[in-house]
């Protein structure tokens, strides 16, 4: 025990010098230090957040889907990391364009090849941002998977991977953070209600109409049956990865350790979170008389969206109410989707839509003057003194964003439909993705001997 | 027990000695009736169809005699009553209804004879059983059914075996006997089943705390109205937007008042009567009863509703009344109806608790 300590403290003294022979950092790198620390620690609570989407769709389906639901989160992460370096970091952040194109795309950084350390004067290293907004990206990505779930072809998969990574979500991206038209116009999305979950629950939309319900999901008067999820328990463990690691999502948003402004925004993200939660337990118990505990995580889960535009800009009493509006809303807007027929196994379009929408739209009702000046972005919401100005700003940011991602996934999976199919066969669907697309079962166990019959 | 006068069931169809025909008047009898449904008053149908029910299985149990004298038991060695459980011994069943039954038998003078006794009764359940099946009356899923050993003793055996379940009143054992309260002799002798009723009554009166533990079973179905005064309608599958007529309204009213009347000595089985005995004895004033008469036709006659499937020979109602036939005319008397069963549940709970404690 002794022993390994004295290695460990030496490797320490060999990795970190400084520590032992101090010569005294000045403050600008001390800031950076502190700030790269931060970002990369919520990068990598971001990161973790894939976690929470694969225990979240694997919970919400059924078991032979399993495998490949679990799976593929991680193979798309792969794949989306490459494109999202090659040509995706480009486009949203790349600052070589011309004024006039600059509004709509960056160009730039494609590649990306960093340089090794922080330069004079950056308030962290390009590497660690990059790394940040990778997660993010990826987070929107498996977003969009809830709308395949359970009947895609694993090949969609990968080619909507490239599409979104590359000319999707860095679009909007840059569009509102990354110095486009939106961002010029003071759109206030803190940690992307919009950018992230709306993008993302968007192209969810485009993939549920193409695909068309699930096999045994309606019957032919109309009526839905319910296809209960094959975890519950994952499904609370996948929410509350996600609760964590949103505070990478949000306080890390802040891109600075600084005076402790983060610290605010995790407040708030906590409160909106909470709300969320506690409103949507109450409101399907009140409606249904049964307290449905798949319907209370998506209210956690939505209030979380709806904080995430509105974190930095609002007061506590008001992340409650915009987390207790989520989780209210999310009940509706599950009921409203079943019933025109879309479906949506992992209510994405609920969740991370009608949540991200309210809460960019939120903005407009809550940003103090305050927090907007303290943030630099937009002006003050209605109800405190800035008139309809800046709900008007978010309105026209939630509908310009949402029907871009909606379009562009729409119009390239139909050509993908087109060309090479969407879904899977009725065979294949039937016996399960784990055995169609993968040759084995997530749970071999439980459903080998039965695989041959279903 | 109540209504007597079985001998007038069987006499309806006392020419008819085949099951065959009998259960082609079944058919043709239920589709009378459920076509001037629209046409009478719902009490009337209700009557009728289960005059009907009555008559019908009355003279199957004494086909199935015949048929035991025939294969050479010779008829009965002693007095027996065949009862009848569930919504057929409360006189509320609608199209379709399966098997809920038992028998008891006089009690013999020697263990040899008893023996002999159980061997009869054991043939003539059998044969009366699938005698009923071929009417179309499916055995009871939760095997509460004469050729089943337990639901078929002596006098003495069903007294032992009901003072065993008031002495040791787990959840399955208070099941036993709320199921015993609803129980009425279709055939056979009068005076066995009132001297089971008799030892029933005795134990509850020397039990209250049996009343505690029934509520806890009849409360577990919760009447379907929501908080805002909704109907908690079908969420999913084929009768989505519909209601659940079955387990969240007519059952837990049953249960409210069977418990009601237990408490009160009460022997009625019929659900209609336990009220109108209720308010006889003061324990509902005559506005309760009044409403609560209402609601409960309101549930006999959506009960009748229900869509009763004919499936592999046999009639099964889904209990669950569809959307379409929820009408606007139907939904504000049955929301009134639904909320009055909620508050019998709750007086009947907040009564419980200030005497037992709450659990």
């Amino acid at each position: 025990m002794v022993k390994k300590s004295l290695i460990a403290l030496g490797a320490l003294l060999v990795l970190f010098p400084t520590m032992a022979f101090a010569e005294d950092p000045s403050a600008a790198t001390l800031n950076m230090g502190l700030n790269a620390l931060w970002i990369m620690v919520a990068g990598v609570l971001v990161l973790l957040m894939q976690g929470g989407f694969i225990l979240l769709e694997t919970g919400s389906t059924r078991m032979k889907n399993a495998g490949h639901v679990a799976g593929k989160t991680i193979f798309t992460l792969g794949l989306c990391s490459l494109i999202y370096w090659a040509v995706g970091y480009g486009f949203s952040f790349g600052a070589d364009a011309a004024e006039s194109l600059n509004k709509f795309i960056g160009i730039g950084n494609f590649f990306f090849d960093p340089s090794l350390t922080a330069g004079d004067g950056d308030s962290y290293p390009s590497t660690i941002f990059f790394v940040f907004q990778l997660a993010f990206a990826a987070v929107s990505l498996s977003i969009a998977w809830g709308g395949f779930a359970e009947r895609a072809k694993l090949s969609s998969y990968l080619i909507y991977t490239i599409l979104f990574g590359s000319v999707i979500y860095p679009v909007i991206a840059h569009w509102i953070w990354g110095g486009g038209w939106l961002a010029e116009d003071g759109s206030q999305d803190y940690a992307g209600s919009t950018v992230v979950h709306l993008t993302g629950a968007m192209g969810a939309f485009a993939a549920t109409i193409l695909l068309k319900p699930r096999i045994g999901k309606y019957n032919k008067d109309g009526s839905a049956n319910q296809i209960s999820g094959h975890n519950q328990v994952f499904s609370a463990l996948s929410v509350l990865l996600l609760w964590v690691g949103w505070f990478g999502f949000n306080a890390g948003s802040a891109l600075a350790v600084g005076d402790g402004f983060f610290g605010y925004v995790a407040f708030n993200t906590q409160l909106g979170a909470a709300g969320g939660a506690v409103a949507a337990l109450l409101v399907s118990w009140l409606f249904t008389g049964k307290a449905d505990i798949p319907t209370m995580l998506n209210g956690a889960l939505a209030g979380l969206v709806a904080i995430t535009a509105s974190c930095a800009y609002v007061e506590p009493w008001a992340a409650v109410v915009i987390g207790l509006v989520a989780g209210v809303l999310v009940f509706l807007s599950a009921k409203f989707f079943e019933k025109i027929r879309v479906d949506d196994p992992i209510s994405a379009m609920s969740v991370h839509g009608a949540a991200g929408v309210w809460g960019t739209l939120a903005n407009g009702f809550f940003a103090t003057k305050e927090l907007v000046e303290k943030v630099g972005v937009g002006k003050a919401g209605l109800f405190y003194g800035g008139g309809g100005e800046q709900l008007w700003v978010q309105f026209e940011s939630v509908v310009v964003c949402g029907a871009y991602a909606f379009a562009a996934s729409f119009i390239l999976l139909w050509i993908m439909k087109k060309l090479i199919g969407f879904r899977v066969t009725e065979e294949q669907e039937i016996i399960g993705l784990d055995l169609s697309e993968h040759g084995s079962y997530g749970y071999p166990e439980h459903l080998k001997k039965t695989g041959a019959s279903i | 027990m109540s209504s007597g006068g079985m001998g007038a069931h069987e006499e309806r169809f006392s020419e008819i000695a085949d099951i065959g025909i009998l259960r082609s008047v079944r058919e043709k009898e239920q589709q009378r009736l459920s076509e001037t449904m629209p046409d009478r008053p719902i009490g009337e149908t209700a009557e009728a169809l289960n005059g009907l029910h009555d008559a019908l299985i009355a003279r199957a149990i004494s086909l199935a005699e015949r048929e035991m004298a025939r294969l050479g038991y010779g008829t009965p060695p002693v007095p027996y009553a065949y009862l009848l459980f569930g919504s057929g011994g409360r006189r509320e069943i609608t199209f379709s209804s399966d098997q809920d039954s038992g028998i008891v038998y006089a009690d013999a003078s020697s263990e040899a004879e008893n023996q002999a006794n159980a061997a009869y009764f054991a043939e003539f359940s059998r044969i009366a059983v699938n005698r009923l099946v071929q009417l179309g009356y499916p055995p009871c899923e939760g095997n509460v059914i004469a050729s089943n050993p337990s639901w078929r003793l002596s006098l003495r055996e069903w007294e032992e075996k009901i003072d065993g379940w008031f002495a040791e009143p787990s959840w399955e054992n208070v099941r036993y006997l709320l199921i015993l309260a609803d129980g009425r002799a279709i055939a056979g002798d009068q005076a066995l089943p009132r001297m089971l009723k008799d030892r029933f009554y005795t134990d509850v009166l020397q039990t209250p705390i049996i009343a505690r533990r029934m509520l806890e079973n009849t409360l577990r179905h919760k009447v379907l109205v929501g908080v805002f005064g909704q109907l908690l309608r079908e969420r999913y599958g084929e009768n989505a937007g519909g209601l659940d007529i079955k387990y969240g309204a007519y059952i837990p009213m049953v249960n409210v008042f069977r418990l009601m009347a237990v408490r009160a000595g009460i022997r009625e089985t019929g659900t209609l009567a336990r009220i109108g005995a209720l308010q006889e004895k003061g324990l509902l004033t005559p506005a309760e009863a009044q409403a609560a008469t209402d609601a409960f036709a309101l549930m006999v006659k959506l009960r009748l509703l229900t869509a009763a499937k004919y499936e592999d020979g046999q009639w099964i109602g889904s209990g669950k009344i569809a959307k379409e036939q929820l009408t606007d005319g139907l939904v504000q008397p049955l929301k009134r109806a639904l909320k009055f069963g909620k508050f019998m549940q709750r007086r009947l709970e907040r009564e419980m608790r200030d005497r037992y404690g709450s659990r």
